[in-house]
């Protein structure tokens, strides 16, 4: 894998965005995630919570993108 | 400031009370996360810890001290974390004194000035790195980027370009301004 090639794995793994858990799961990791190295892997964490500063200090209620993937979960 | 504020609202069920907890819990859960980034999908631990918070609150019983909720939120999250390092048999760094983090746990409140200047830097963006950013900020982390990159008819690296051009000329812009958000955001 490129340099380039991960970083935009980074960049996708960065978002707020996790799919679905299945009904036996508890969880689903974004599929990108599993392809970083563990380097990579914090360089994601980075990113996210700064991209999540970002979301709700420009969000109209203080809210991230993280915050509001979970409130859509709530019935 | 005591998060707990909205304990009361949140456990008779009111989900807009668990929003304004959000606003501020969020930071310290996933800050208390971070030794678990290079072994597990943290924010993924993350939003569903914060989601078993509010399930759990209803049955929530404080002992007095301030943040109770977020102190809980804190130990869902290292337990889900721990039962994931488990599951995975991954070997996380040193932990951090989680107790400690809470303490020192500053809870955010929403800056109008900081926003401005973030539109003002955003209205500023070349068009296609603005849409990518746009698209993001506005599906709130309901699609994946293959669907937000094909809703604005790109495939999906040129997409993460956009998105990374966005988010670089962003900070760059907001830096110009004395603004740094967080240094990572124009790396």
């Amino acid at each position: 894998m490129t340099d380039e090639e991960e970083a935009l794995l980074v960049e996708q793994v960065a978002s707020a965005y996790r799919p679905t858990a299945r009904a036996h799961e508890e969880l689903r990791y974004h599929p990108a995630w599993h392809d970083l190295s563990e380097a990579a892997r914090e360089r994601a964490f980075a990113r996210g919570r700064a991209l999540r500063t970002l979301e709700s200090t420009i969000d109209p209620d203080g809210l991230s993108a993280a915050a509001r993937a979970i409130l859509a979960r709530i019935p | 400031m005591d998060l707990d504020v909205h304990l009361s609202a949140i456990v008779h069920g009111d989900k807009v009370s668990f929003a304004r907890w959000l606003t501020s819990a969020e930071r310290p859960v996933r800050d208390s996360l971070r030794s678990f980034a290079r072994v597990i999908d943290v924010e993924a631990v993350l939003q569903e810890a914060l989601l078993r918070v509010w399930q759990v609150a209803p049955r929530f019983e404080s002992d007095g001290r301030p943040n109770g909720l977020l102190r809980l939120g804190v130990r869902i999250a290292r337990n889900l974390a721990v039962s994931e390092v488990r599951r995975t048999r991954a070997t996380p760094t040193d932990h951090e004194d989680l107790e400690a983090l809470v303490e020192h746990a500053t809870p955010s409140a929403p800056d109008p000035i900081l926003r401005q200047a973030i539109e003002a830097c955003r209205d500023k963006l070349p068009a296609k790195p603005r849409q990518a950013l746009d698209a993001r900020l506005a599906s709130g982390g309901g699609h994946d980027d293959t669907e937000l990159a094909t809703s604005l008819g790109m495939k999906l690296n040129t997409f993460l370009q956009n998105f990374t051009r966005a988010r670089q000329l962003l900070a760059e812009c907001l830096k110009k301004g004395g603004v740094v958000l967080d240094e990572e955001l124009g790396a």
